[in-house]
Protein backbone atom coordinates (compact mmCIF):
# COMPACT_ATOMS: atom_id res chain seq x y z
CA UNK A 1 0.00 0.00 0.00
CA UNK A 2 1.35 3.67 -0.55
CA UNK A 3 2.50 5.87 1.93
CA UNK A 4 1.01 9.19 2.38
CA UNK A 5 2.40 11.90 3.90
CA UNK A 6 -0.25 14.53 5.62
CA UNK A 7 1.57 17.91 6.75
CA UNK A 8 -0.42 20.11 8.89
CA UNK A 9 -0.71 23.87 8.95
CA UNK A 10 1.47 23.60 12.50
CA UNK A 11 3.82 21.68 10.45
CA UNK A 12 3.23 18.08 12.17
CA UNK A 13 4.05 14.84 9.96
CA UNK A 14 1.34 12.34 9.70
CA UNK A 15 2.74 9.40 7.71
CA UNK A 16 0.06 6.98 6.90
CA UNK A 17 -0.25 3.91 4.34
CA UNK A 18 -3.33 4.63 2.89
CA UNK A 19 -5.68 1.73 1.00
CA UNK A 20 -5.94 1.92 -2.83
CA UNK A 21 -9.34 3.35 -4.49
CA UNK A 22 -10.24 5.52 -1.45
CA UNK A 23 -10.53 9.17 -1.32
CA UNK A 24 -7.71 11.05 0.05
CA UNK A 25 -10.16 12.58 1.99
CA UNK A 26 -11.60 9.16 3.16
CA UNK A 27 -8.00 8.62 3.98
CA UNK A 28 -7.14 11.46 6.31
CA UNK A 29 -10.84 10.96 8.31
CA UNK A 30 -9.80 7.28 8.51
CA UNK A 31 -6.52 8.17 10.43
CA UNK A 32 -8.13 11.03 12.75
CA UNK A 33 -5.80 13.64 10.26
CA UNK A 34 -6.90 17.15 12.04
CA UNK A 35 -8.09 20.07 9.66
CA UNK A 36 -10.11 18.02 7.03
CA UNK A 37 -13.40 18.61 7.79
CA UNK A 38 -15.09 17.31 4.55
CA UNK A 39 -18.57 18.70 4.96
CA UNK A 40 -20.30 16.83 2.29
CA UNK A 41 -18.24 13.77 2.99
CA UNK A 42 -17.11 13.72 -0.74
CA UNK A 43 -19.76 14.69 -2.84
CA UNK A 44 -17.76 18.15 -4.52
CA UNK A 45 -19.70 20.43 -2.83
CA UNK A 46 -18.35 21.83 0.37
CA UNK A 47 -14.81 22.68 -0.65
CA UNK A 48 -13.61 21.68 3.39
CA UNK A 49 -11.42 18.80 2.21
CA UNK A 50 -9.21 21.41 0.21
CA UNK A 51 -5.28 20.05 0.51
CA UNK A 52 -2.28 21.56 -1.22
CA UNK A 53 -0.78 18.43 -2.95
CA UNK A 54 2.71 17.74 -3.59
CA UNK A 55 3.26 19.25 -7.55
CA UNK A 56 5.87 16.68 -8.56
CA UNK A 57 2.64 14.24 -8.48
CA UNK A 58 0.09 16.27 -10.26
CA UNK A 59 0.81 14.24 -13.48
CA UNK A 60 0.27 11.21 -11.47
CA UNK A 61 -3.05 12.80 -9.68
CA UNK A 62 -4.55 13.04 -12.80
CA UNK A 63 -6.51 16.63 -14.29
CA UNK A 64 -8.60 18.90 -12.05
CA UNK A 65 -12.19 18.45 -13.52
CA UNK A 66 -14.87 21.92 -14.28
CA UNK A 67 -16.75 21.26 -11.27
CA UNK A 68 -13.60 20.76 -8.43
CA UNK A 69 -11.81 23.73 -10.07
CA UNK A 70 -15.04 26.05 -9.85
CA UNK A 71 -15.33 24.97 -6.02
CA UNK A 72 -11.28 25.68 -5.60
CA UNK A 73 -12.23 29.13 -6.14
CA UNK A 74 -14.28 29.02 -3.09
CA UNK A 75 -12.25 27.18 -0.25
CA UNK A 76 -11.43 29.21 2.95
CA UNK A 77 -7.70 29.01 2.25
CA UNK A 78 -6.35 30.99 -0.33
CA UNK A 79 -6.34 28.52 -3.82
CA UNK A 80 -2.62 27.35 -5.35
CA UNK A 81 -1.74 25.58 -8.36
CA UNK A 82 -1.55 22.93 -5.88
CA UNK A 83 -4.68 23.09 -4.40
CA UNK A 84 -6.83 19.97 -4.63
CA UNK A 85 -10.31 18.48 -3.13
CA UNK A 86 -8.87 15.65 -1.44
CA UNK A 87 -12.08 13.80 -2.03
CA UNK A 88 -11.44 13.85 -5.38
CA UNK A 89 -8.15 12.46 -5.46
CA UNK A 90 -8.05 8.71 -5.10
CA UNK A 91 -5.06 6.64 -3.97
CA UNK A 92 -2.97 4.76 -6.52
CA UNK A 93 0.52 3.26 -6.48
CA UNK A 94 1.42 6.21 -8.10
CA UNK A 95 0.81 8.31 -5.21
CA UNK A 96 3.79 6.53 -3.14
CA UNK A 97 5.68 8.88 -1.10
CA UNK A 98 3.40 11.72 -1.99
CA UNK A 99 2.80 14.89 0.60
CA UNK A 100 -0.46 16.56 1.47
CA UNK A 101 0.04 19.77 3.05
CA UNK A 102 -3.57 20.58 5.13
CA UNK A 103 -4.77 24.32 4.85
CA UNK A 104 -4.82 26.16 8.06
CA UNK A 105 -8.67 26.83 7.64
CA UNK A 106 -11.63 25.15 6.18
CA UNK B 1 -23.22 -0.72 29.01
CA UNK B 2 -25.20 1.09 26.73
CA UNK B 3 -28.26 2.72 27.64
CA UNK B 4 -32.06 2.27 25.81
CA UNK B 5 -33.06 5.78 24.45
CA UNK B 6 -34.71 7.97 27.11
CA UNK B 7 -38.23 8.83 26.41
CA UNK B 8 -39.58 12.72 27.68
CA UNK B 9 -42.95 13.23 27.46
CA UNK B 10 -43.24 17.09 29.65
CA UNK B 11 -42.52 18.68 26.05
CA UNK B 12 -45.32 20.15 24.88
CA UNK B 13 -45.35 20.98 21.03
CA UNK B 14 -45.95 24.69 21.20
CA UNK B 15 -43.29 25.15 23.26
CA UNK B 16 -40.83 23.58 20.79
CA UNK B 17 -42.32 25.93 18.05
CA UNK B 18 -41.90 29.18 20.25
CA UNK B 19 -38.17 28.63 21.12
CA UNK B 20 -36.70 25.21 20.72
CA UNK B 21 -33.37 26.51 22.01
CA UNK B 22 -34.19 26.27 26.01
CA UNK B 23 -35.43 22.28 25.12
CA UNK B 24 -32.38 21.25 23.22
CA UNK B 25 -30.31 22.44 25.88
CA UNK B 26 -31.69 20.15 28.32
CA UNK B 27 -32.11 17.31 25.89
CA UNK B 28 -28.01 17.69 24.72
CA UNK B 29 -27.19 17.00 28.51
CA UNK B 30 -29.36 14.58 29.34
CA UNK B 31 -28.34 12.35 26.32
CA UNK B 32 -26.87 11.77 22.88
CA UNK B 33 -30.01 10.99 21.54
CA UNK B 34 -33.86 11.47 23.81
CA UNK B 35 -37.46 10.19 22.50
CA UNK B 36 -39.84 13.44 22.37
CA UNK B 37 -42.98 12.06 22.56
CA UNK B 38 -44.72 15.57 21.12
CA UNK B 39 -41.89 14.90 18.10
CA UNK B 40 -42.60 11.36 17.97
CA UNK B 41 -38.85 10.83 17.27
CA UNK B 42 -35.43 10.54 19.48
CA UNK B 43 -33.93 13.38 18.49
CA UNK B 44 -30.42 13.90 18.26
CA UNK B 45 -28.66 16.72 19.44
CA UNK B 46 -24.85 17.22 19.94
CA UNK B 47 -22.68 18.24 16.84
CA UNK B 48 -20.71 15.04 17.22
CA UNK B 49 -22.83 12.40 16.83
CA UNK B 50 -25.33 13.95 14.09
CA UNK B 51 -21.75 14.49 12.32
CA UNK B 52 -21.31 10.23 12.90
CA UNK B 53 -24.45 9.71 11.53
CA UNK B 54 -24.23 11.38 8.56
CA UNK B 55 -21.18 9.81 7.52
CA UNK B 56 -22.55 6.65 7.93
CA UNK B 57 -25.82 6.56 5.69
CA UNK B 58 -25.76 2.75 5.53
CA UNK B 59 -27.03 2.73 9.38
CA UNK B 60 -28.76 5.80 8.90
CA UNK B 61 -30.78 6.16 5.97
CA UNK B 62 -32.49 8.52 4.31
CA UNK B 63 -34.74 6.48 2.36
CA UNK B 64 -37.85 5.72 4.38
CA UNK B 65 -40.84 3.69 2.87
CA UNK B 66 -43.44 5.55 5.30
CA UNK B 67 -42.27 8.79 4.45
CA UNK B 68 -44.66 11.39 3.83
CA UNK B 69 -42.42 13.88 1.91
CA UNK B 70 -42.33 10.45 -0.95
CA UNK B 71 -46.41 10.59 -0.85
CA UNK B 72 -46.85 14.42 -1.25
CA UNK B 73 -44.15 14.98 -4.22
CA UNK B 74 -43.26 11.65 -5.24
CA UNK B 75 -39.48 9.34 -4.98
CA UNK B 76 -37.25 12.50 -4.32
CA UNK B 77 -33.35 12.44 -4.20
CA UNK B 78 -34.04 13.58 -0.84
CA UNK B 79 -35.39 10.36 0.11
CA UNK B 80 -32.50 8.04 -1.64
CA UNK B 81 -29.49 6.98 -0.69
CA UNK B 82 -26.21 5.80 -2.48
CA UNK B 83 -25.87 5.82 -6.23
CA UNK B 84 -29.71 6.86 -7.08
CA UNK B 85 -29.36 9.71 -4.86
CA UNK B 86 -26.10 10.48 -6.00
CA UNK B 87 -27.27 10.23 -10.17
CA UNK B 88 -30.04 12.65 -9.45
CA UNK B 89 -27.85 14.61 -7.45
CA UNK B 90 -25.27 14.74 -10.58
CA UNK B 91 -27.89 15.93 -12.97
CA UNK B 92 -28.07 18.90 -11.02
CA UNK B 93 -25.38 20.31 -9.44
CA UNK B 94 -24.11 22.17 -12.72
CA UNK B 95 -26.96 24.14 -11.68
CA UNK B 96 -25.64 25.13 -8.34
CA UNK B 97 -21.69 25.28 -9.38
CA UNK B 98 -19.95 28.14 -8.28
CA UNK B 99 -19.09 28.99 -10.85
CA UNK B 100 -22.23 29.04 -12.68
CA UNK B 101 -23.66 31.08 -9.61
CA UNK B 102 -20.93 33.31 -10.64
CA UNK B 103 -21.23 33.97 -14.09
CA UNK B 104 -25.16 33.83 -14.47
CA UNK B 105 -27.20 33.87 -11.50
CA UNK B 106 -25.15 36.78 -9.63
CA UNK B 107 -26.47 39.47 -12.04
CA UNK B 108 -29.96 37.92 -12.69
CA UNK B 109 -30.27 38.05 -8.62
CA UNK B 110 -28.69 41.57 -8.28
CA UNK B 111 -31.74 42.48 -10.68
CA UNK B 112 -33.96 41.19 -8.59
CA UNK B 113 -32.83 43.09 -5.46
CA UNK B 114 -32.20 46.04 -6.98
CA UNK B 115 -35.65 46.13 -7.93
CA UNK B 116 -37.62 45.13 -4.49
CA UNK B 117 -35.47 47.30 -2.76
CA UNK B 118 -36.41 50.51 -5.09
CA UNK B 119 -39.80 49.58 -4.28
CA UNK B 120 -39.75 50.39 -0.67
CA UNK B 121 -36.86 52.83 -0.66
CA UNK B 122 -39.05 55.84 0.16
CA UNK B 123 -41.12 53.94 2.60
CA UNK B 124 -38.76 54.91 5.92
CA UNK B 125 -40.01 51.59 7.22
CA UNK B 126 -41.23 48.16 6.20
CA UNK B 127 -41.25 44.52 7.38
CA UNK B 128 -38.64 42.95 5.51
CA UNK B 129 -40.79 39.36 5.78
CA UNK B 130 -43.16 40.39 3.28
CA UNK B 131 -41.19 44.01 1.72
CA UNK B 132 -38.24 42.11 0.92
CA UNK B 133 -37.24 38.08 2.47
CA UNK B 134 -40.10 36.59 0.80
CA UNK B 135 -40.57 37.76 -2.79
CA UNK B 136 -36.58 37.57 -3.13
CA UNK B 137 -36.48 34.26 -1.76
CA UNK B 138 -39.39 32.82 -4.62
CA UNK B 139 -38.19 34.86 -7.58
CA UNK B 140 -34.91 33.68 -6.96
CA UNK B 141 -35.88 30.01 -7.54
CA UNK B 142 -38.19 30.47 -10.02
CA UNK B 143 -35.69 31.95 -12.07
CA UNK B 144 -33.00 29.16 -10.65
CA UNK B 145 -35.66 26.44 -11.45
CA UNK B 146 -36.34 27.65 -15.32
CA UNK B 147 -40.40 28.46 -14.70
CA UNK B 148 -42.15 31.22 -16.41
CA UNK B 149 -45.54 32.72 -16.19
CA UNK B 150 -45.36 31.61 -12.74
CA UNK B 151 -45.88 34.54 -9.44
CA UNK B 152 -43.96 34.83 -6.61
CA UNK B 153 -46.82 34.67 -4.47
CA UNK B 154 -48.15 31.36 -6.20
CA UNK B 155 -44.65 30.02 -5.88
CA UNK B 156 -44.71 30.94 -1.97
CA UNK B 157 -47.91 29.22 -1.62
CA UNK B 158 -47.13 25.93 -3.71
CA UNK B 159 -43.55 25.63 -1.38
CA UNK B 160 -45.44 26.24 1.93
CA UNK B 161 -48.27 23.78 0.78
CA UNK B 162 -45.89 21.32 -0.09
CA UNK B 163 -43.96 21.54 3.58
CA UNK B 164 -47.06 21.66 5.34
CA UNK B 165 -47.99 18.48 3.36
CA UNK B 166 -44.80 16.58 4.01
CA UNK B 167 -45.47 17.73 7.58
CA UNK B 168 -49.08 16.47 8.13
CA UNK B 169 -48.43 13.82 10.63
CA UNK B 170 -52.02 13.65 11.84
CA UNK B 171 -53.43 13.26 8.38
CA UNK B 172 -55.77 16.83 8.47
CA UNK B 173 -57.69 15.95 4.98
CA UNK B 174 -57.60 19.93 4.49
CA UNK B 175 -53.53 19.99 4.77
CA UNK B 176 -53.76 16.73 2.43
CA UNK B 177 -55.92 18.59 -0.15
CA UNK B 178 -53.73 21.48 -0.12
CA UNK B 179 -50.65 19.46 -1.04
CA UNK B 180 -52.44 17.84 -4.13
CA UNK B 181 -53.63 21.41 -5.44
CA UNK B 182 -49.85 22.47 -5.03
CA UNK B 183 -48.31 19.19 -6.39
CA UNK B 184 -50.95 19.75 -9.50
CA UNK B 185 -49.81 23.33 -10.04
CA UNK B 186 -46.08 22.58 -9.84
CA UNK B 187 -46.66 19.70 -12.27
CA UNK B 188 -48.83 22.10 -15.08
CA UNK B 189 -45.63 24.61 -14.42
CA UNK B 190 -43.14 22.06 -15.55
CA UNK B 191 -45.22 20.77 -18.36
CA UNK B 192 -45.27 24.10 -19.32
CA UNK B 193 -41.61 24.89 -20.26
CA UNK B 194 -39.69 21.47 -20.42
CA UNK B 195 -40.52 21.29 -23.77
CA UNK B 196 -38.20 24.54 -24.02
CA UNK B 197 -35.92 23.58 -21.95
CA UNK B 198 -34.43 20.95 -23.90
CA UNK B 199 -34.47 22.87 -27.13
CA UNK B 200 -32.78 25.55 -25.37
CA UNK B 201 -29.98 24.10 -23.05
CA UNK B 202 -29.22 26.82 -20.39
CA UNK B 203 -27.69 27.20 -16.41
CA UNK B 204 -31.77 26.45 -15.23
CA UNK B 205 -32.62 23.56 -13.03
CA UNK B 206 -34.73 22.11 -15.34
CA UNK B 207 -32.60 22.63 -18.26
CA UNK B 208 -30.00 20.61 -16.35
CA UNK B 209 -32.43 18.26 -15.72
CA UNK B 210 -33.45 17.15 -19.05
CA UNK B 211 -29.55 17.55 -20.48
CA UNK B 212 -28.02 15.44 -17.76
CA UNK B 213 -25.50 12.98 -19.21
CA UNK B 214 -28.09 10.80 -17.26
CA UNK B 215 -31.26 12.30 -17.95
CA UNK B 216 -33.97 12.29 -15.82
CA UNK B 217 -37.49 10.94 -16.53
CA UNK B 218 -40.35 13.03 -16.17
CA UNK B 219 -41.85 11.42 -12.63
CA UNK B 220 -38.05 11.99 -11.54
CA UNK B 221 -38.33 15.76 -12.29
CA UNK B 222 -41.63 16.43 -10.70
CA UNK B 223 -40.46 15.32 -7.34
CA UNK B 224 -37.29 16.95 -7.40
CA UNK B 225 -38.92 19.97 -8.68
CA UNK B 226 -41.15 19.90 -5.48
CA UNK B 227 -38.57 19.31 -3.17
CA UNK B 228 -36.31 21.88 -4.41
CA UNK B 229 -39.60 24.21 -4.63
CA UNK B 230 -40.63 23.09 -0.87
CA UNK B 231 -37.01 23.22 0.57
CA UNK B 232 -35.60 25.81 -1.18
CA UNK B 233 -37.65 28.90 -0.30
CA UNK B 234 -37.71 28.95 3.37
CA UNK B 235 -33.94 28.94 3.78
CA UNK B 236 -32.98 32.00 1.81
CA UNK B 237 -35.90 33.86 3.12
CA UNK B 238 -35.26 32.99 6.62
CA UNK B 239 -31.38 33.17 6.17
CA UNK B 240 -32.06 37.08 4.40
CA UNK B 241 -33.94 37.99 7.89
CA UNK B 242 -31.41 36.39 10.77
CA UNK B 243 -28.59 38.13 8.60
CA UNK B 244 -30.58 41.25 9.16
CA UNK B 245 -31.50 40.86 12.74
CA UNK B 246 -28.46 39.91 13.46
CA UNK B 247 -26.29 42.40 12.56
CA UNK B 248 -29.45 44.89 13.96
CA UNK B 249 -29.24 43.81 16.73
CA UNK B 250 -25.40 43.93 17.12
CA UNK B 251 -24.18 48.05 16.11
CA UNK B 252 -20.29 46.98 16.36
CA UNK B 253 -20.37 43.60 14.42
CA UNK B 254 -22.27 45.62 11.87
CA UNK B 255 -20.01 48.44 11.76
CA UNK B 256 -17.31 46.32 11.06
CA UNK B 257 -18.60 44.30 8.52
CA UNK B 258 -20.03 47.69 6.82
CA UNK B 259 -16.22 48.65 6.81
CA UNK B 260 -15.13 45.30 5.71
CA UNK B 261 -17.24 44.18 3.08
CA UNK B 262 -14.90 41.07 3.23
CA UNK B 263 -16.25 40.02 6.36
CA UNK B 264 -19.94 39.53 4.57
CA UNK B 265 -19.45 35.70 4.44
CA UNK B 266 -18.19 34.97 7.85
CA UNK B 267 -21.60 37.06 9.01
CA UNK B 268 -23.75 34.75 6.97
CA UNK B 269 -22.22 31.63 8.30
CA UNK B 270 -22.46 33.51 11.58
CA UNK B 271 -26.47 33.47 10.98
CA UNK B 272 -27.60 30.21 9.78
CA UNK B 273 -25.31 28.71 12.68
CA UNK B 274 -27.21 31.28 15.05
CA UNK B 275 -30.59 30.95 13.96
CA UNK B 276 -30.74 27.28 11.19
CA UNK B 277 -33.71 27.65 8.51
CA UNK B 278 -33.66 23.89 8.92
CA UNK B 279 -33.51 23.13 12.33
CA UNK B 280 -34.02 19.20 12.36
CA UNK B 281 -34.19 16.53 9.87
CA UNK B 282 -35.02 12.73 10.21
CA UNK B 283 -33.18 9.60 9.36
CA UNK B 284 -33.77 5.85 9.73
CA UNK B 285 -31.89 3.28 11.54
CA UNK B 286 -31.77 0.37 9.24
CA UNK B 287 -29.80 -2.29 11.99
CA UNK B 288 -29.16 -2.39 15.72
CA UNK B 289 -26.18 0.16 17.07
CA UNK B 290 -24.74 2.24 19.61
CA UNK B 291 -24.29 5.69 19.30
CA UNK B 292 -22.12 7.12 21.96
CA UNK B 293 -23.49 4.89 24.46
CA UNK B 294 -27.44 4.67 23.26
CA UNK B 295 -28.78 1.87 21.75
CA UNK B 296 -31.06 2.42 18.57
CA UNK B 297 -32.53 -0.21 17.07
CA UNK B 298 -33.59 -1.14 13.33
CA UNK B 299 -36.54 0.39 12.36
CA UNK B 300 -36.52 3.57 14.61
CA UNK B 301 -36.99 6.75 13.07
CA UNK B 302 -34.30 9.74 14.90
CA UNK B 303 -34.77 13.57 14.06
CA UNK B 304 -31.07 15.20 13.49
CA UNK B 305 -31.17 18.71 15.43
CA UNK B 306 -28.98 20.46 13.32
CA UNK B 307 -30.08 23.40 15.07
CA UNK B 308 -28.93 22.09 18.47
CA UNK B 309 -25.85 20.95 17.08
CA UNK B 310 -24.75 24.32 16.04
CA UNK B 311 -25.28 25.63 19.54
CA UNK B 312 -23.87 22.72 21.48
CA UNK B 313 -21.44 24.44 23.96
CA UNK B 314 -19.10 21.34 23.80
CA UNK B 315 -18.04 23.09 20.44
CA UNK B 316 -19.03 26.71 20.03
CA UNK B 317 -18.22 28.79 22.94
CA UNK B 318 -21.61 31.16 24.02
CA UNK B 319 -23.42 29.54 21.40
CA UNK B 320 -26.52 31.58 21.85
CA UNK B 321 -24.96 35.14 21.06
CA UNK B 322 -24.67 36.05 17.33
CA UNK B 323 -20.74 36.44 16.76
CA UNK B 324 -19.21 37.12 13.49
CA UNK B 325 -16.12 36.76 14.65
CA UNK B 326 -16.31 33.56 17.10
CA UNK B 327 -13.28 31.00 16.03
CA UNK B 328 -13.99 29.93 12.36
CA UNK B 329 -15.02 26.47 12.02
CA UNK B 330 -17.59 24.21 10.57
CA UNK B 331 -21.62 24.23 11.31
CA UNK B 332 -24.29 22.02 10.18
CA UNK B 333 -26.52 24.68 8.74
CA UNK B 334 -26.44 22.65 5.72
CA UNK B 335 -26.45 19.33 6.92
CA UNK B 336 -23.68 17.05 6.03
CA UNK B 337 -22.76 14.07 3.99
CA UNK B 338 -24.09 12.93 0.85
CA UNK B 339 -26.98 14.94 1.17
CA UNK B 340 -25.13 18.13 2.04
CA UNK B 341 -26.99 21.38 0.95
CA UNK B 342 -26.99 21.53 -2.91
CA UNK B 343 -28.04 25.05 -2.83
CA UNK B 344 -25.60 25.90 -0.04
CA UNK B 345 -23.51 28.29 -2.44
CA UNK B 346 -26.42 29.52 -4.08
CA UNK B 347 -27.36 30.52 -0.69
CA UNK B 348 -23.92 32.38 0.29
CA UNK B 349 -24.14 33.95 -2.41
CA UNK B 350 -27.65 35.10 -2.61
CA UNK B 351 -27.70 36.18 1.18
CA UNK B 352 -24.40 36.70 2.01
CA UNK B 353 -23.43 38.50 -0.84
CA UNK B 354 -26.00 40.23 -2.78
CA UNK B 355 -29.30 40.84 -1.45
CA UNK B 356 -28.12 41.62 2.68
CA UNK B 357 -24.96 43.49 1.81
CA UNK B 358 -27.37 45.99 -0.75
CA UNK B 359 -29.75 46.33 1.56
CA UNK B 360 -27.74 47.81 4.74
CA UNK B 361 -26.39 49.98 1.99
CA UNK B 362 -29.18 51.29 0.06
CA UNK B 363 -31.66 52.04 3.32
CA UNK B 364 -29.48 54.42 5.31
CA UNK B 365 -29.75 53.98 9.52
CA UNK B 366 -31.34 50.99 8.76
CA UNK B 367 -32.72 50.07 12.35
CA UNK B 368 -35.45 47.82 14.45
CA UNK B 369 -38.24 49.76 15.62
CA UNK B 370 -38.38 48.39 19.33
CA UNK B 371 -42.13 49.52 18.97
CA UNK B 372 -42.69 46.41 17.01
CA UNK B 373 -39.96 43.77 18.00
CA UNK B 374 -39.46 40.82 15.22
CA UNK B 375 -41.08 37.74 15.72
CA UNK B 376 -39.09 34.50 15.43
CA UNK B 377 -40.91 30.57 15.11
CA UNK B 378 -40.40 27.24 14.40
CA UNK B 379 -38.56 24.38 14.90
CA UNK B 380 -38.24 21.76 12.41
CA UNK B 381 -38.12 25.11 9.81
CA UNK B 382 -37.28 27.80 12.14
CA UNK B 383 -36.65 32.06 11.18
CA UNK B 384 -38.15 35.08 11.57
CA UNK B 385 -41.64 35.52 10.63
CA UNK B 386 -41.97 39.14 11.14
CA UNK B 387 -39.01 41.86 10.68
CA UNK B 388 -40.41 45.03 11.02
CA UNK B 389 -38.01 47.82 10.31
CA UNK B 390 -37.23 51.63 9.78
CA UNK B 391 -35.20 53.80 8.12
CA UNK B 392 -33.79 57.64 7.25
CA UNK B 393 -35.36 58.84 4.03
S1 LIG C 1 -15.65 16.51 1.03
FE1 LIG C 1 -16.90 18.16 0.39
S2 LIG C 1 -15.84 18.84 -1.35
FE2 LIG C 1 -14.65 17.21 -0.70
Amino acid sequence: MPTITFITAEGKQHAVTAEIGRSVMEIALEKNIPGVVAECNGSAACATCHCYFDPAFAAAIGPIGEHESDMLDFTASPRRPESRLSCQVRVADALDGMTVHIPAVQ
Amino acid sequence: MAHAVLVVSDIAFSDLLSDPYPIYKRLRDMAPAVYVEAARLALVTRFDDIMTIERDCETFASSNPGSLVNKVMGHTMMRKDGEAHAMERRAIEVSFRPGTIKNHWAARFEAISDRLISQIESDGEADLFDALAAPMASLALIELLGLKDVSWQTLARWSQALMDGAGNYSGDPEISARATEAAAGVDAAIDAVLAWHRENPNPAVLSSMVNAEHPMNLEQIRANIKVIIGGGLNEPRDSILSLTLGLLSNPLQRAEVMANPDLWPLAFEEAVRWISPIGMYPRRVTRDVELSGVKLRAGDQIGLCVAAANRDDRRFANPDNFDVFRPKQPHLAFGAGPHFCAGAWVARQLVGRIVVPMLFSRLKNLRLRPDAPARIHGWVFRGPVSLPVAWDL
